[in-house]
């Protein structure tokens, strides 16, 4: 605690730190630079010597930053080229297109729900976007006069050397050189000028643009100079190396782009549109339909865009289409006929025997004692369990039918996705695994989320229930799970699990490797949805007593919606956390994006030996997407008002 | 749940008051549903193990322990052996690489992290947002691809020479790691501790004196001051006098002589017994903190399946060293005469060196090439990489918890230091830091478990620590489910050793409420 006080006194300056960050400075407009200056760089003699010695080490670091990615010797070629091969691996060139059909899917939903879900907000001020064009026209220039002059290239294209290695140009050279940055600092400049001018509103508020139209704005530049400006083209053509800088990038890559932006604004229009045409309970159930839409996408394009299946019809009319629908009509028809008025204690006792039908085909099938297709026992299982819930929906009309109708399409969902699974793929990669590099960084993380969220939920609701075995069981299962390294668990299910299934059945290393991050990322969602639950007062337990309600409903009803809306923050940082964590499929043997950047580039003959290139772009990759869910959760915290009421 | 909980089920007017069915019975229900449950988890182990059993009967491959025993084919990167006889003490070289990995990342995280998370505090614009890009960079890029860029960069950087200009002989970088002084305890080191140790305990009832005195006069009587002036004085004395502590040996040499003569029957019963008392004493304080002034209040069926599960662990205990494993007791027994000869050989005669050592790195040529000799602290490339990888990423993740820590003390206790007239230093350390350091340390407990897991990550640059190990152990032997055991045990007594630790810090620091 002591060593606060040498630490602590001089940097948190004569007024606690608290102060400072509690009150926000609202006024700081009408300070002149000079005093802004005085107050927050040279204070006193030690914040003085401070802000010396950190400007040196910022200035030091930044240069050899630059000097390190602008330097001649740098192989982003190595990048250029396989910015592909990062992004997807080897998915085959000539069904490329199903990699943007999934892209454009996922885009135009996105745009979509922030036209539907998106309140207006208060938007971006016109005053920040100029401070922020201004200080990256300063940060521009700075970095030009930072960085090392370019070394000198003779008539032969060759670098120019005497005794003591390569000649650079001179300073001044070298700042005559850079006249195209010190161009584009000034463009920054002048519009940062210009859009500071915008008056005020006629109400007297500042000048504002809407966030999102703004960024999806912005995104216009880049796609448009795609067409226009000479990027460079680099490529592996039939394992030929191509390298043309003076030409735009390739039509395969500004193509899509360029769609992929209009689908944003298209979708961002209707979505708008749509929410401003209907109404309040329409809206309400078209955002019900859009946020299943979002559970069930990432299946329908990993498994039907991206996996092509080649389904075998014949088999479909003859098997599979049948099932599905004796399952439909008669699991419909039992639920309706257990929810019928009057079942009563019939209804229960029937769930039950359905229940134990169903287990019966799954200790069946350990043993081994007949043969069953594996859909039909998860169906009885299904089944099962609605029949179990489908007391909570017996009397009305309008409530069983309810009951049907989601079994019907829980029916449907699964039924086709199991048939869709079980079907070779007409894709072919290299790999075993059908997609590569960041894809499956994403695939991987997004299974993953989706499926120890419930697995975490359970588990937490075990934890925290007044039934000791369960609560045991949870416990020890967290606890030990949280209490060891990742790295141990995939390796356990990597290597061990094939050992622990029957001899006639396999498992992808993609669908182990899912597997142990679902298992351990469940322990800790667990813990964070605990804390949620946790913080539910008791009172609202003894209310849903009043008033009747089952174990049950209350939980689902009043317990967890609550509790959930509490833990979204450390949820989201759970996010985060899985989504770094696949990195580790590196490790594992997974062509994921370290791999990409770590062992394959650097084996290609061309760019034998180039990491650090590729890893410095892997970390930009991953901390875009990080950082950018970080500042959203952070948006989302404050919406929810987490924490203040 | 009592039987009032048994009321919230949906009951319809007609049953009332009647009993329900059985299937409906709140506890019947309850427990049955547990232990359907749990006969469900089990039956699902016990299928799994006894696939397992059969395909590794089917690839002939046996299971135990016995690997341990035998010779390891390959060598070490680094360790305390690098060359080690057996799988085991191949094992056990990694557990300490990881060991030492995980104190000096926890030492030098938790320094970089308060400095950064102080420094985002700061009014002095640069200082802060220095500090804001440190945190906002380190933690949105994946650990694993920091710990491989700067392993790719150790090993970018220039080959060892033997001249390496102006700070040469304090610190080398190069494509090899880094080396640094080594400060190392040395010959005399044992017997001078006992000085220190005496100093601090004097220091110590010297240090309440004062506070004692400062409380009753209001004279600023330096408490902290006197104490560390007693324990220099003590330091500095056995700087010289240390050898006189030599007769220090012949009282472990004792003890080690008295462990070794205990039986193994005897080790058996006092683990027993100690099971056995703690259970019993677990119970006592169970049932007395569920008795009021009334008398014993009712005990739920919950409350006396935690008695029963106390007694069965204890039954299990007295199992395990009994039966499970009788060799456990002449293990304790000899590990402990031999912990005991250590430590006496430590203390033993002719050991008049100076306490501690302090070595400069110097570089040798003994091949081809210069490379780091042996008197500095070497980072090698790997350790290098692993080492300030997780530092650096853990430093991030401390400031923010150093930085909430410090922004959740509200503001009217420092308003109220500073209408009381209190100094700003004074403010801070005995207003401020105390309650941040509150609400800091569970999360901080929590990332120096992190840490801990994460040197885990060694296996990607090939850095021996005990997973790197336990991967080449299983290649070789292929006992894949041993050596995973034995990962799992060993982390989970690393969390446990460190939330041990935390927790004693965090209920000396917690608030004493009524």
């Amino acid at each position: 605690m002591d060593d606060g006080d040498g630490v602590g006194a001089p940097v948190i300056g004569d007024k606690p730190a608290i102060e400072r960050v509690a009150t926000r400075p609202a006024e700081e407009t009408h300070r002149s630079s000079a005093e802004w200056i005085r107050k927050n760089l040279f204070p006193n003699p030690f914040n003085s010597f401070l802000t010396v010695a950190f400007g040196i080490f910022v200035l030091v670091s930044a240069r050899g930053l630059l000097n390190f990615v602008f330097s001649e010797e740098r192989g982003w070629d190595a990048v250029r080229t396989n910015l592909r091969l990062i992004f997807t691996h080897a998915y085959p060139e000539e069904q490329y297109v199903r990699v943007w059909v999934c892209v454009g899917v996922v885009v135009a939903l996105a745009c979509l729900s922030l036209g539907l879900f998106a309140s207006g907000g208060e938007g971006l001020r016109l005053r920040k976007i100029s401070n922020a064009l201004n200080a990256t026209a300063a940060a521009i220039a700075l970095g030009v006069v930072l960085r090392e002059p370019s070394v000198l290239i003779g008539a032969d294209g060759e670098t120019v050397r005497d005794a003591d290695g390569v000649v650079r140009q001179s300073f001044a050279e070298a700042m005559a050189d850079r006249w195209a940055w010190w161009l584009a600092a000034a463009v920054l400049a002048v519009v940062a000028l210009a859009v500071r001018r915008v008056p005020k509103r006629s109400d007297g508020s500042p000048a504002a643009v809407p966030t999102l139209d703004f960024a999806i704005g912005a995104m216009a530049l880049p796609v448009l100079s795609t067409w226009v400006y000479p990027w460079g083209h680099y490529a592996f053509a039939d394992g030929e190396f191509i390298a043309e800088p003076g030409r735009t990038v390739a039509m395969s890559t500004k193509v899509p782009w360029t769609v992929m932006w209009v689908l944003a604004v298209a979708s961002l229009i209707v979505g708008r549109w749509v929410s401003a045409q209907v109404d309040e309970r329409a809206l309400s159930r078209l955002r019900a339909v859009v946020a299943f839409a979002w559970l069930v996408v990432p299946f329908v394009l990993y498994w039907v865009v991206l996996r092509d299946p080649d389904l075998d019809w014949d088999r479909i009319f003859t098997v599979d289409a049948p099932l599905a629908l004796a399952f439909g009509i008669g699991g419909g028809a039992v639920l309706w006929w257990l929810t019928a008025d009057g079942r009563g204690e019939l209804g229960r006792i029937g769930a039950i025997a359905l229940l134990g039908f169903a287990a019966f085909h799954w200790v069946a099938a350990f043993m081994g004692w007949y043969p069953m297709l594996q859909k039909v026992r998860i169906s009885f299982l299904l089944l099962a369990v609605m029949a179990l819930l489908a007391h909570n929906f017996s009397g009305e009309a309008a409530k069983r039918r309810r009951l049907v109708l989601a079994w019907l399409v829980i029916t449907t969902v699964f039924h086709y996705f199991a048939t869709v699974m079980n079907t070779p793929s007409t894709v072919e990669t290299p790999t075993e695994a059908l997609i590569g590099g960041f894809a499956v960084t994403l695939v991987v993380a997004v299974f993953t989320l989706m499926l120890s969220f419930p697995l975490g939920v359970v588990l937490a609701l075990a934890r925290t229930s007044r039934l000791p075995i369960f609560r045991v069981m949870s416990t020890a299962y967290i606890e030990v799970v949280r209490g060891v390294p990742l790295i141990t668990i995939l390796i356990f299910f990597v290597v061990i699990l094939p050992l622990f299934l029957p001899a006639n059945m396999e498992i992808s290393l993609f669908a182990s490797a899912t597997l142990g991050y679902t298992l351990f990322s469940a322990a800790y969602l667990a813990e964070n949805v605990r804390g949620g639950l946790q913080s539910i007062r008791r009172g609202q337990y003894e209310a849903s007593d009043a008033v009747g309600l089952s174990t049950v409903q209350r939980t689902v009803f009043i317990v967890l919606p609550q509790s959930l809306r509490a833990s979204i923050p450390p949820l989201v940082g759970q996010v985060i956390a899985t989504f770094k964590e696949t990195s580790l499929l590196a490790i594992i043997g997974v062509f994921d994006i370290l791999r990409m950047a770590n062992s394959v580039i650097p084996a290609q003959t061309q760019f034998l030996g180039i990491k650090r290139e590729g890893l410095l772009f892997v970390s930009l990759v991953y901390w875009v997407f990080s950082y950018m869910l970080s500042k959203q959760s952070q948006r989302l915290e404050r919406r929810l008002g987490v924490g203040e009421r | 749940m009592s039987n009032e909980g048994a009321a919230g089920d949906v009951v319809s007017l007609s049953t009332l008051g009647t009993r329900p069915p059985f299937y409906r019975d709140a506890t019947v229900v309850k427990w049955l549903s547990q232990v359907v449950g749990l006969i469900l988890v089990l039956l699902g182990l016990f299928f799994l193990a006894s696939q397992a059993q059969n395909n590794l009967e089917a690839r002939d491959i046996a299971t135990g322990y016995d690997f341990l025993g035998t010779a390891l084919g390959s060598d070490l990167g680094s360790g305390i052996d690098t060359d080690p006889d057996t799988s085991g003490r191949a094992l056990w070289v990694g557990m300490v690489n990881t060991i030492r990995l995980a104190i000096a990342g926890i030492a030098l995280a938790t320094i970089l992290g308060v400095l950064v998370g102080v420094g985002r505090l700061s009014r002095n614009w640069i200082v802060s947002r220095t500090s804001s890009v440190f945190v906002e960079t380190l933690r949105n890029i994946p650990l694993l691809v920091q710990i491989i860029l700067i392993f790719v960069v150790i090993a970018s950087l220039p080959r060892v020479e033997t001249d390496q200009g102006p700070i040469h002989g304090w610190l080398h970088i190069s494509n090899t790691g880094v080396s640094i002084p080594r400060v190392t305890i040395g010959d005399g080191f044992y017997q001078w501790i006992i000085f220190v140790i005496v100093g601090a305990a004097l220091g110590w009832q010297v240090m309440r004196r004062q506070e004692r005195r400062h409380d009753l006069t209001g004279q600023q009587t330096y408490p902290w001051l006197s104490f560390t002036g007693v324990v220099a004085v003590f330091a500095a004395v056995g700087w010289f006098a240390h050898p006189v502590m030599g007769w220090m040996g012949a009282i472990f040499d004792a003890i080690a002589s008295g462990v070794d003569a205990l039986t193994p029957g005897v080790v058996q019963l006092v683990i027993s017994l100690t099971a056995v008392g703690a259970a019993a004493q677990w119970i006592r304080r169970f049932l007395a903190s569920h008795r009021t002034p009334a008398g014993l209040t009712r005990l739920i069926d919950d409350d006396y399946f935690r008695i029963i599960f106390a007694g069965i662990a204890a039954v299990l205990v007295i199992l395990f060293v009994t039966l499970g494993w009788p060799g456990l007791s002449s293990w304790v027994i000899n590990s402990g005469r031999d912990l005991f000869e250590v430590i006496a050989d430590k203390f033993g005669d002719g050991r008049t060196g100076a306490p501690i050592a302090a070595y400069r790195p110097d570089i040798e040529q003994l091949g081809n090439f210069p490379n780091y000799g042996p008197a500095g602290l070497n980072l090698i490339q790997a350790l290098a990489a692993v080492y300030f990888g997780v530092v650096l990423y853990t430093a991030a993740f401390i400031a923010e918890v150093v930085r909430g820590g410090i922004l959740a003390v509200p503001k009217g206790q420092s308003e109220a230091a500073q209408a009381l007239g209190l100094r700003r230093t004074t403010m801070l350390r005995r207003v401020i830091l105390p309650q941040a350091f509150r609400v800091i340390l569970p999360p901080l407990g929590n990332q120096y478990l992190n840490l801990t897991k994460n040197t885990s990550l060694a296996i990607a640059i090939g850095y021996s620590d005990v997973v790197q190990v336990g991967q080449t152990v299983y290649n070789q032997t292929g006992k894949t489910l041993e050596v995973v055991s034995i990962w799992m045990l060993f982390y989970l007594a690393c969390s446990l050793t460190i939330s041990v630790v935390v927790n004693f810090f965090n209920v000396r620091m917690r608030i004493v409420e009524r």
